[in-house]
């Protein structure tokens, strides 16, 4: 145990722990840490040797040995049951927020649905579905169908367009009035626009971008966990004491419910002033064109991406015809987009978009990290590469090492012939058609 | 001091940029075997997305005349990014450095970013604050839409292009699903900014030389009439239970295309993934 000049044992950092959160610097009374290059480093002959670093680091980045009567933090493990869940016994309830954008519910929506249901079950309470707009009546019907015990409402023709503060004053008190212990919304833009405006004026905790969620025994608290330093690692996250618990959840992660017309549930009708609310003016929307297409490429189930090593204006009608064929859309990688030949929107990784389609085929797309951590979710992976060392191919569940103007046009033709033998053919019995 | 004085007299709009310094996080990974941080060489660089920010405000600035302000909340070394802001072309920095502020979350880092915009409105009132749409550490995109709820401002996020701005509006052009909506409206309001609005100049070397010269104020806890219960580890309802290593994909068949590797791959495919066909093609494709 090393001690300082003054003969008192003293906290260290080890420095490939450290994940430079800074809570131990909040934490140390006599500001001896302070953070270097994003880690913490402790003044030996400041430190008086208390310990409070060593609880509150979440990453067991702070050595200390000394033996010490008081803990500051709680582990999970030592939290009584139920004290945690009790802390505010008038919240209960996993809400949804269900969103509308011009008309159209976002399929978010419906995932967390499907969540709540799983977290409401834990906690054997309700779903409570959360939905504003305009018009709106049958969507409320389509969210008992997908799993809300009661829907409140507030349908009136000033939330027929999103605006923050609008939307923010009309959920706050949706979220007074009915008072859940959770609160979930879509990681959209939307969704991350609208959930902090509410956190903020509720005074709780929100956490980003989530892309799993569970119910920790015992405690009964959520347990939110996010990637977080650019997809390198994820943290989980609590909200201990105050309520709700709020938490936007990535589109795609969740799975979609089975929508169920026979269930039965309550529509609530809620009041709602917008006295003393300007909103700015929306001039006009201007729909994005290649979307306006069809091409949506986070919605797509297969991506065919075209990467540096296909990056080619003759190669990629090929390329498009093998995603028309496979009823997907063509993505790429940075490359393509800074050489002009795809449009940004159809950029896939860190500055482009998350995709997770349920097939991604990767043509020339080398994958760096910045590229990995925009498709990594995806459920199949197939790399077409001239190289078998590249990392792409690393992480592939299947990779075809060769050329691949030659291997395009064999998948185009090879999987047109399997096509039409499986439309007539049960699922069955796919594995004998391919003999 | 002329200068200053005479600035202060014909500015028209103030911009305020809230700034973050961040390890470039891209270099940041976790050892799977021991969930420790492997980080050879991290630097810590301003995040990008506050520099197209400051970048943004500069042009304003230009265009209207006026002054910009960056403040970041950091421990003393964030100095270091505010003086990267002030060689494109900020004017002033101030940084919010307290060790009462460490361990925020994003719900108190809105609380003391909202105390410092008071005070510096309360001098030299603030039509514009201009954040990065989100911070490349943490991904959150919490803390803009936080402050301008604090500052009771107009909250307009995703912005891709300023169209024009006059002394008393702004109209700009925003990201959301399916498209973009054109905006306008009144000050003061806050906007977050994606990269598409432009990357920033080079530091000009006289510029560079005044940004090392210039002062930075620093600001703590008391400076800025901050309750304390509302700041850092304090403030913040958030608390990190752990961190793990993500799972990682390990790879699978490696196929030679030559001869008949295609057609192989094919057969493997559907005959090993028949849940996948089913939900990409459904039951009759």
């Amino acid at each position: 145990m090393p001690k300082n000049a003054k003969g008192r044992d003293i906290a260290e950092i080890i420095p490939a722990k450290c994940i430079g959160c800074q809570l131990c610097v909040g934490e140390c009374k006599v500001d001896a840490i302070r953070m270097e290059n994003g880690v913490a480093i402790i003044d030996s002959e400041k430190c008086i040797g208390c310990g409070k670093c060593v609880d509150v680091c979440p990453s067991n980045a702070v050595l200390f040995e000394k033996i010490r009567k008081k803990k500051a933090v709680i582990p999970a493990a030592e939290v009584k049951p139920g004290t945690e869940a009790n802390i505010k016994p008038e919240y209960h309830g996993v809400a949804v927020f269900i969103e509308v954008v011009r008309g159209e519910v976002s399929d978010v929506s419906w995932e967390l649905a499907g969540k709540a249901r799983e977290l409401a079950d834990k906690l054997q309470t309700e779903v409570i579905g959360l939905l504003l707009g305009s018009n709106v009546g049958e969507v409320a019907k389509e969210a008992i169908a997908y799993g809300c015990d009661s829907v409140y409402v507030m349908d009136k023709p000033v939330l027929a367009a999103y605006f923050s503060r609008m939307y923010g004053r009309a959920l706050v008190s949706m979220c007074e009035q009915v008072k859940p212990e959770i609160v979930l919304i879509g990681a959209t833009p939307l969704g991350r626009d609208l959930s902090s405006v509410v956190a903020t004026q509720l005074q709780t905790g929100l956490t980003a971008d989530c892309t799993g969620l569970d119910i920790e025994p015992d405690i009964k608290l959520l347990s939110m966990t996010r990637p977080t330093f650019g997809g390198n690692i994820m943290a989980t996250i609590w909200c201990r004491t105050r309520r709700p618990q709020m938490s936007t959840v990535r589109p795609r992660v969740m799975k979609m419910p089975v929508k169920d017309p026979a269930r039965s549930g309550e529509i609530i009708p809620l009041d709602f002033s917008a006295d003393g609310i300007t909103v700015p003016q929306l001039i006009e929307f201007l729909p994005r064109a290649a979307e306006a297409g069809g091409v949506d490429i986070t919605k797509a189930p297969v991506l065919v991406v075209a990467g540096k090593g296909a990056c080619d204006a003759k190669s990629l009608p090929m390329l498009e015809q093998l995603a028309q064929v496979m009823g997907g859309s063509l993505a790429c990688s940075r490359p393509v987009i800074q050489a002009g030949l795809l449009p940004y929107v159809r950029q896939v990784g860190q500055t482009g978009k998350t995709v997770a389609p349920q097939l991604y085929i990767g043509v020339g797309v080398s994958g760096a990290v910045q590229h990995l951590v925009g498709m990594q979710g995806s459920r199949k992976i197939v790399a077409i590469n001239i190289d078998k060392e590249a990392p792409l191919v690393k992480i592939a569940d299947y990779s075809l090492i060769g050329d691949y103007k030659q291997i395009i046009p064999e998948l185009i033709k090879g999987f047109e012939a399997r096509s039409s033998q499986l439309k007539n053919k049960p699922q069955s019995n796919l594995k004998g058609s391919q003999a | 001091m002329i200068t200053i004085v005479l600035r202060g007299i014909f500015c028209k709009l103030h911009i305020v940029c809230c700034i973050k310094q961040v390890p470039d996080t891209t270099q940041v990974k976790i050892d799977p075997q021991t969930n420790t941080l492997i980080r050879t060489g991290v630097e810590s660089i301003c995040n990008p997305y506050d520099i197209v920010a400051v970048e943004a405000a500069v042009k304003l600035a230009e265009k209207n005349g006026g002054k910009v302000t960056v403040i970041t909340m950091g421990p003393p070394q964030a100095d270091s990014a505010l003086r990267d802001c002030l060689a494109v072309g900020a004017n002033e920095a101030i940084l919010l450095s307290d060790r009462a502020f460490a361990g925020a979350d994003t719900l108190a880092t809105s609380y003391t970013l909202s105390q410092a915009v008071k005070k510096i409105s309360a001098t030299e009132q603030v039509d514009i604050v201009i954040c990065g749409k989100q911070a490349i550490d943490g991904d959150t995109a919490q803390v803009g839409p936080g402050l301008a709820t604090r500052l009771g401002f107009e909250q307009i996020t995703y912005i891709s292009e300023v169209i024009s701005a006059s002394k008393d509006k702004i109209r700009v052009k925003r990201e959301v699903d399916g498209g973009s909506e054109i905006i306008e409206t009144k000050y003061p309001v806050l906007m977050t900014v994606e990269l598409e609005l432009g990357l920033p100049r080079y530091a000009s070397l006289p510029e560079l030389v005044r940004s090392v010269r210039q002062e930075v104020k620093v600001w703590g806890a008391v400076d800025i009439g901050a309750n304390i219960e509302q700041l850092g580890l304090k403030g913040s309802p958030t608390s990190v239970k752990e961190i793990f290593a993500p799972k990682t994909r390990t790879g699978g068949a490696v196929i030679d295309a030559q001869g008949n590797g295609v057609n192989q791959f094919l057969d493997t495919f559907f005959q090993k993934e028949p849940e996948v066909v089913k939900e990409i093609w459904g039951g009759g494709a």
